[in-house]
């Protein structure tokens, strides 16, 4: 009986601290193997690589939260990307440029939540359609060249600058993943998302509209693809139509890991932060030890099934109690 | 000889023993009926036999082995089971729902001649009119269920059950289902009979067992009783559990439904009020469309016609949200996957429906939630180690009360419908719900209560409507009579 009762203790413990953990052995592995690794100028530069992750990731966590999925954010950031570089270019005023830039993602988004809730499109269907077109626009509107030239200072320096010895990309993700740690702890919405995407029929007969919460998680996740396309120009001085398309597995990664940290299958933001941790420094890491980006890929196909495994597994725990 | 029995055979769902120490036996060729009201274990009973899933405790013996752990594949050209839930594909055609998983090929390919004229003379044998090539979904309902039943023979097993068969069967179709109940009692398979109708297990059957909460009441050769005698097995003599009963006064009409139709939920000119105060109870079968017509009214449907009158308004159903904020609230039977929401805490279920209040500009005010929380987790004496626990890890009875205790709040609620409140959950929790029931009525409520068991239905409703068919077929007040009542909801 006792037995039993550690057991179950350590399976819990596994359940709420297991990807924290891994986290650490991650770390460990790569100070003992990898060379530099450990300076600090090594990890603020991972903490500045994941902070694009992180900011597009978050979206795609709200889109997780009300039960759904968006395999569009990687186009729409993309799309950002390339409109803010050509309108700074063209020499537009940079806050204008930003703001238009920003504006592309929860009007897609927004298009992605009506097509789902009001037409009854499947999620996968509807944003790889939508993935598409996006995608498709970006080419058109960049006739498939990089953009690049003089952009304004102030909008570079918010994605090379520092404040004090943090980059302000590193600020930003970190103001991004506590506000969107706030709204769905502490606000209404986020407990009407997170019904939403436990159970969607239950929180509809306790009165909820959850239509409108499908489409608020559509629209913030493309809010954040926006934010995340708009600082990839910021940070490179440049817009490429191919630019952000690496953020979709990476993406993915990162929000299906971040669903296991605090109690398996729960979209949270803060977890969701972890999970680009881990990403970035296993991205950084396997760099420095200079293995192929093909083994790269594979670890992360690995992290996205181990992930949904145990989510998958703990979510029919749930239903056959 | 016996060919299949069950020793003491039990079944516990999470807060509910739903088969209890049940001796079964079945004779070669004999067809064996079993009845007893709603809940009393039939279905779950030969689910087991069927294998549908396995019995908690007891043992099953086929031709004098026991049988373990068996799934439905292995037996399934032995033990046939013709499921209330038909298991068809609707996209399918009638012959591959026929053939599924049974097909004949020949290196990978379906040898559809064959497979035709196979289908025709098996049809014809049984003198079933079926289109082999038209789509399952554009079947009939009775059509539907004839192909169920072809299906299962198709196999030859031993050993058939059927679950209701003729529930959703037109007058000719039972004809065609008569003759072929003879001709497999002929071909000496053995059957074991489901059926609500008591007349029809009466004719068929050579025995009968009633089962009641569970138990097994008796098991009697059919010549040997009647309709009645049956009837008086069925239900519980044990009347004295403990069902409170609050003094309370009955007001005005406060609900009041006319001429509701709704043709796609096959719902015609449907007529009844409920008074402040009152607790009207709905009798009738699973399927009687007492859930639907519930649904229905309060998450509103755009085929509905007729007039609903709450609180002296015209009231037009449009949503949950608009129902609940009329004052009009409903506990739904389906409470794991409908009235709860699983992977939450206790705390975040209970304030779900009331956070417009304990919130200030979206912001949760955390003190007043948790304020709000303690107060119902106390007077609903809801059990728990801390209130941030999954609602998944409570009891049966506990997850119902926190269904229930949600809607206590700040709202006014005038209109409370539950259905099938007590449903799986234990003694004492059943008794705390009807006093709860009693309260709101008691301060000026009204209650609509769907119950498929009689017992509590009787003890705790004013005024009872009888549906059958998606009709209401009677209704009754004190004193029950409880005969008449089960005559009603059994009837046509």
């Amino acid at each position: 009986m006792i037995e039993r009762e550690a057991r179950f203790e350590f399976q819990n413990f596994f359940i709420r601290y297991g990807t924290i953990f891994a986290l650490f052995l991650i770390t460990v592995f790569f100070s003992l193997t990898a060379k530099g690794f450990v300076e600090i100028a090594n990890i603020l530069n991972i903490l500045r690589q994941i902070s694009l992750l992180t900011i597009i990731s978050e979206g795609f966590t709200m889109c997780l939260l009300i039960g759904e999925i968006d395999l569009s954010f990687a186009q729409i950031a993309s799309l950002a990307s390339v409109i803010s570089a050509d309108l700074m270019l063209k020499g537009w005023n940079p806050l204008i440029s930003v703001l238009l830039s920003l504006s592309v993602g929860p009007l897609i988004g927004l298009g992605n939540g009506v097509l789902v809730t009001k037409v009854g499109i499947p999620a996968l269907i509807t944003t790889l359609s939508t993935g598409m077109i996006t995608g498709g626009t970006v080419y058109m509107y960049t006739k498939g060249i990089s953009l690049y030239g003089n952009m304004p200072i102030s909008f570079l320096n918010i994605g090379r600058g520092n404040i004090g010895p943090l980059p302000i990309l590193v600020l930003i993700m970190l103001l991004f993943v506590s506000l969107f740690q706030i709204v769905v702890n502490k606000t209404k919405f986020g407990k009407y998302m997170r019904a939403t995407g436990e159970n969607p029929t239950a929180a509809w007969l306790a009165g909820i509209n959850i239509e409108s919460y499908k489409r608020l998680g559509f629209i913030l996740s493309g809010l954040g693809a926006a934010i995340t396309g708009v600082l990839l120009t910021a940070r490179l001085g440049a817009a490429s139509p191919e630019g952000a398309s690496g953020f979709l597995m990476d993406g993915f990664a990162t929000a299906l890991l971040g669903q296991t940290v605090f109690g398996i299958g729960k979209p949270t933001p803060f977890g969701t932060f972890i999970g680009a941790l881990i990403v970035g420094t296993l991205n950084n890491g396997m760099t420095l030890l200079g293995a192929p980006y093909y083994i790269q890929d594979i670890t992360k196909g690995i992290i996205i099934i181990l992930s949904v495994s145990a989510t998958s597994l703990q979510k029919k725990k749930i239903e056959r109690r | 000889m016996i060919i299949l029995k069950t020793e003491n055979l039990s079944k516990e769902f999470p807060g509910v023993l739903a088969l209890d120490n049940v001796n079964f036996d079945l004779e070669e060729g004999e067809i064996h009926g079993i009845v007893g009201e709603n809940g009393a274990g039939k279905s779950t009973l030969v689910k087991i036999l069927a294998g549908v899933f396995p019995p908690t405790r007891g043992k099953i013996y086929l031709y004098g082995k026991e049988l373990h752990s068996h799934s439905p594949r292995e037996l399934i050209n032995i033990i046939g089971f013709v499921d209330q839930e038909r298991e068809l594909i609707p996209s399918f055609t009638v012959i591959e729902n026929l053939f599924l998983g049974n097909e004949i090929v020949q290196g990978g390919f379906l040898k559809n001649r064959e497979l035709q004229e196979k289908a025709k003379t098996f049809l014809k044998n049984y003198n079933v009119n079926l289109d082999l090539l038209a789509l399952t979904r554009n079947l009939s309902p009775g059509q539907q269920q004839m192909l169920t039943i072809m299906k299962v023979l198709f196999r030859k097993p031993k050993i058939i059950i059927f679950d209701e068969p003729t529930a959703s069967l037109s007058v000719k179709e039972i004809e065609i289902f008569n003759r072929l109940i003879e001709e497999l009692r002929a071909s000496k398979v053995s059957i074991i009979y489901i059926s609500h109708r008591l007349s029809e297990v009466l004719s068929f059957a050579n025995r009968i067992t009633v089962l009641r909460n569970g138990k097994k009441v008796v098991t009697v050769r059919a010549n040997e009783v009647s309709e009645k005698d049956l009837i008086r097995y069925m239900i519980a003599k044990d009347m004295h559990e403990q069902y409170p009963k609050i003094k309370k006064e009955i007001g005005d009409r406060i609900f009041e439904v006319k001429n509701y139709t709704n043709k796609k939920y096959g719902f015609n000119n449907i007529n009844f009020y409920i008074k402040s105060g009152e607790i009207v109870g709905f009798a009738g079968l699973v399927g009687s469309g007492r859930t639907e017509l519930a649904k229905l009214i309060f998450t509103g449907d755009r085929n509905s016609v007729g007039e609903i009158i709450f609180l002296s308004k015209e009231f037009i159903p449009k949503g949950p949200k608009d129902s609940i904020n009329k004052g009009i609230v409903m506990i739904p039977e389906k409470r794991r996957e409908e009235g709860i929401i699983l992977g939450m805490s206790v705390k975040d279920n209970l304030a779900l429906p009331n956070l417009d209040i304990l919130s200030i500009g979206g912001f949760l005010k955390e003190q007043a939630i948790n304020k709000h929380s303690l107060f119902l987790i106390n007077s609903f004496n809801i059990k728990l180690a801390s209130p941030l626990q999954l609602v998944y890890t409570l009891s049966g009875g506990n997850q119902q009360k926190v269904s229930v205790a949600k809607w206590l709040g700040e709202r006014k609620i005038n209109l409370w419908i539950f259905d099938e409140p007590t449903q799986g959950i234990d003694v004492e929790t059943k008794t705390e719900i009807y006093l709860f029931m009693e309260n709101l009525a008691k301060n000026g409520a009204g209650v609509w209560f769907i119950s498929s068991d009689l017992n509590e239905l009787l003890a705790i409703s004013d005024r009872i409507y009888v549906m059958n068919k998606h009709k209401i077929v009677g209704e009754f007040s004190p004193p029950y009579n409880r005969e008449m009542i089960l005559s009603k909801m059994l009837g046509g």
